[in-house]
């Protein structure tokens, strides 16, 4: 005969006057009238997009260095690395790889950033054609027809170039050098970012259409060093906790701060795999939280403690002033949580905990309106 | 079998009126904690709420007219208070062993809705479209991509990002949430645990 599991109704327990509804209600416009509250007195933060127009303007220098660095490989997206391309030239330097897992790679390279082509060649290519700008149609072909090791030649001697020029009245001033057709390149990209309509060149090919939902290659384009020193200034840099503050001083996502502070220590600060190896620890810590009820030790946990006795106060006072639980026929049961089988064949069905007992006293320290509960049978099942 | 009588039966069973729409609950409810979820739902609808406007208008009117950004700030508002509630009621709880006695799926749904409410959080602050959104944007692509799901997920595609966040995860969530207060009210609020017993010395144990 299999034994008897006990589960305690809550139906069954002492009840008092409730109403779900209104409770929702109120609950719903306190918080509609202090939402709505803050929202007018505060307002959202909101910090206008950076764009390739205003970069330009106010630090042509770093369009251009943004420009050689997709260029001749050296900027960040050019060597990515899946899902972006394999890399400059078959080198891929940011495939997190922890012990041999790389899920990174498992997509291949569906979004396809050949940065020279995209960031540089296409756009001037189209500048050249709208303004019939026979020089730059020249800078590009001699360009592109030159050997790869002129190329990293006349892109090297400007990316030392750039560290030394000067900007008067908006024109970037180059020290003299042999930067073959990349001067002419670099300024003429500098200009189109000027005019507004680099964004436009670059959002056009990760869209191929009228539609503009895909913004990859412009917010690429300003992601090597723009974006992270404009970052860095107000204090968003992932190492300065991110993602976890807002601007000035609202409140910011603060639920990531457990993933944001692995960011703020070793390994995580300094690994080369520190993305990786965050994402699958915030995973793991997750899985524990979902896995709590099974958990050994953890699930006995809140019981140790005595936080529970401070929020069920009014019913422990009740219970152990009548001493309810050390008369009651299930007490061996309740020890258990109601989780354990009893062996006891003869537990009558009609046996009920003492705690499913209303009590004068016990109303009176509520001071609720106290029910009477309808006693039903102890419910019991098998298993 | 007949599948539509065996589940109206298990249904009729499972979740009586008494169950759903209780004008009665045990004398043991009585704390604060116990507010912590409705007011979470309540937040919820608001996010809601305001999030059906905003995406009605369209984001250039959330990001540049005086009203829009009154209901961005609801929205800012009511997802911060979201939050505020939903972890101060999962903390509670927690403390009160609160997936006992045939509770544990109630925890996992109410664990995995916490789960999906950061991404859909984090979907709508790249939707945000200032510059919050365009460096976490470029951030944030490494993480996704050293968790593998870049290749899914590019993360600068602004379409599939508010593609996500006003439809697919809302919907998820909202299935989540449902689910997990039918099984709170099917199952009831947990009974407190175990009183001490007064032993025969006249002492608690």
């Amino acid at each position: 005969m299999k034994p008897i599991r006990f589960s305690r109704d809550t139906l069954q327990f002492p009840q008092k006057d409730f109403d779900m509804v209104k409770e929702g209600v109120v609950s719903l416009g306190i918080l509609t009238v202090l939402i709505v509250a803050a929202a007018a007195i505060w307002g959202a933060p909101f910090r206008p997009a950076v764009t390739n127009q205003q970069v330009a303007l106010q630090n042509p220098i770093g369009i251009g260095q943004e420009v050689l660095g997709d260029l001749d490989g050296q900027g960040g997206i050019a060597s990515y690395g899946p899902p972006y391309n394999n890399g400059w030239h078959g080198q891929a330097q940011s495939v997190q790889s922890f012990l041999g897992f790389s899920p990174q790679t498992w997509w291949g390279t569906p979004y396809q950033v050949n940065t020279a082509q995209a960031d540089v060649l296409t756009p001037l290519q189209m500048l050249a054609t709208a303004s019939h700008d026979s020089a730059l149609t020249a800078a590009l072909h001699t360009y592109k027809t030159a050997s790869y090791t002129q190329q990293q030649a006349w892109t090297s001697a400007m990316t030392n170039a750039l560290g030394k020029a000067t900007v008067r009245n908006g024109q970037v001033l180059l020290p003299p050098g042999h930067y073959g057709p990349v001067a002419l390149m670099v300024n003429d990209e500098i200009n189109l970012a000027k005019s507004g309509l680099l964004s436009g060149a670059l959002d056009r090919e990760t869209n191929g259409g009228v539609y503009r939902w895909n913004v990859q290659n412009d917010l690429l384009f300003l992601q090597g060093q723009v974006l992270p020193n404009i970052a860095n200034n107000i204090n968003m840099a992932g190492g300065q906790w991110g993602i976890n503050h807002d601007e000035q001083a609202y409140p910011g996502p603060w639920w990531l701060t457990p993933y944001t502070f692995l960011y703020q220590i070793p390994p995580w600060s300094t690994g080369a795999t520190g993305d990786q190896t965050a994402a699958y620890a915030m995973g793991l810590l997750f899985v524990l939280l979902i896995l709590v009820p099974w958990i050994p030790g953890l699930n006995k946990l809140p019981k140790l403690l005595p936080v529970h006795r401070a929020i069920w106060r009014d019913w422990y006072r009740h219970l152990e002033k009548t001493n309810a639980c050390g008369q009651c026929p299930l007490l061996a049961s309740c020890t258990k949580e109601f989780r354990g089988h009893t062996s006891d064949q003869q537990q009558s069905t009609e046996t009920v905990p003492s705690c499913y007992q209303p009590d004068a006293t016990f109303a009176y320290n509520m001071n609720d309106g106290l029910r009477s509960p309808s006693m039903r049978p102890l419910r019991t099942s098998t298993d | 079998m007949n599948w539509t009588q065996s589940m109206r039966q298990r249904v009729s069973e499972k979740l009586t009126w008494d169950h759903l729409l209780p004008s009665e609950q045990p004398v043991y409810v009585s704390s604060l904690v116990y507010s912590f979820g409705v007011f979470t739902l309540s937040s919820l609808v608001i996010c809601i709420a305001s999030g059906i406007i905003m995406s009605a208008y369209g984001p250039t009117w959330y990001q540049d007219s005086a009203a829009g950004s009154l209901l961005r700030g609801v929205h800012f508002w009511s997802v911060q208070a979201f939050f505020f509630f939903m972890t101060m009621h999962l903390v509670g709880q927690f403390f009160m062993g609160s997936w006992r006695e045939g509770r544990a799926l109630t925890w996992v749904i109410g664990a995995v809705s916490f789960g999906i409410s950061v991404i859909e959080a984090f979907t709508g602050y790249l939707s945000r479209g200032d510059f919050f959104s365009q460096w976490n944007q470029v951030q944030s692509k490494d993480a996704f991509n050293g968790a593998g799901i870049d290749g899914f997920l590019n993360i600068l595609n602004n379409g599939q990002v508010y593609g996500l966040h006003i439809a697919v995860l809302p919907i998820i969530l909202i299935g989540l949430v449902g689910w997990h207060l039918i099984a709170v009210r099917s199952k009831g609020v947990v009974p407190p645990y175990q009183a001490r017993v007064l032993t025969k010395e006249g002492r608690h144990s």
